[in-house]
């Protein structure tokens, strides 16, 4: 147990330290990469607690997505390598305090508790992965059937949004 | 106990850091990644209280893969939307985005 107590700590502030970066660094497309490493070790977490294959999952998509993320900074941001210092905060007093107090809350709330006991022994990856695929196709069908639907929803919504109109 | 209780405290120390960035920030994708780190944060309680509490029951991990889901829409739903608004005024500056204020 004490290597996963290691493993889920390093990691844990890896991503707590690459997360703060997301906002403390000028360029844009840093932040990007800041978060893709910030996701990264949230990965990394995962497997340090033998959820394997939601581990890698996120790893895979999260590489994924911050590119994407990447690529519209650039397209989309005025100054994205942040060579012009521009100060693109606000309300930075309100937003502190928010942060701070909601980051308490929920230190208390992992304090406070009795969990119960922790249980020791975990099903492999094989079988994890093997009765996720099981519970999709089983009980969760109409959850997994509704998060095709969004994610169509989500596409032509999305693609008509952002469509340009014709006059 | 202790790893739980480490997982949990993370969890909730990237939750505040992605609620500060999503308020203090103008610019509309800088907003996004504040709202992913929140999720991240979800997802990492999720697996801690999988894999310390109830390892047997697979729907939490259904639980995070609908999170992942989520994630994936919010970034295709907000990239639409600034498309739109960089056609529209030439910017994602939410600073500027005035229209709704009553």
């Amino acid at each position: 147990m004490t290597w996963q107590l290691l493993s889920v700590a390093f990691f844990g502030l890896l991503a707590i330290w690459f997360g703060v970066t997301v906002f403390r660094t000028s360029s844009m497309v840093r932040s990007a990469l800041s978060l893709l490493g910030s996701m990264a070790a949230v990965g990394a977490m995962f497997l340090a607690m033998q959820a394997e294959f939601l581990g890698v999952l996120q790893i895979m998509m999260m590489a994924t997505e911050m590119t994407i993320m990447a690529i519209f900074m650039v397209m989309y941001m005025m100054d994205p390598g942040g060579l012009g210092q521009m100060d693109m905060t606000h309300q930075k007093r309100v937003s502190v305090a928010a942060g701070v107090t909601g980051a308490l809350a929920g230190i208390l709330l992992a304090l406070l508790p009795g969990w119960g006991p922790i249980v020791r022994s975990v099903p492999g990856p094989a079988r994890q992965t093997h009765d996720l695929g099981i519970e999709l196709m089983n009980r969760s069908m109409i959850v997994f059937e509704t998060a095709g639907v969004a994610i169509l929803v989500a596409m032509i919504a999305a693609t008509s949004v952002a469509i340009a109109r014709r006059r | 106990m202790i790893t739980l209780v480490v997982a949990l405290v993370v969890g909730a120390s990237l939750f505040g850091v992605g609620l500060y960035g999503a308020l203090s920030q103008t610019n509309l994708v800088m907003i996004m990644m504040g709202i992913e780190l929140m999720l991240g944060a979800a997802m990492v309680n999720l697996v801690a209280f999988w894999r310390f509490l109830h390892p047997g029951a697979v729907s939490a991990q259904v639980f995070v893969l609908i999170v992942m889901t989520e994630m994936a829409l919010e970034m295709a739903v907000g990239f639409g939307l600034a498309t739109a608004r960089f056609r529209a005024r030439g910017s994602v500056e939410m600073e500027e985005a005035t229209e709704l204020r009553g």
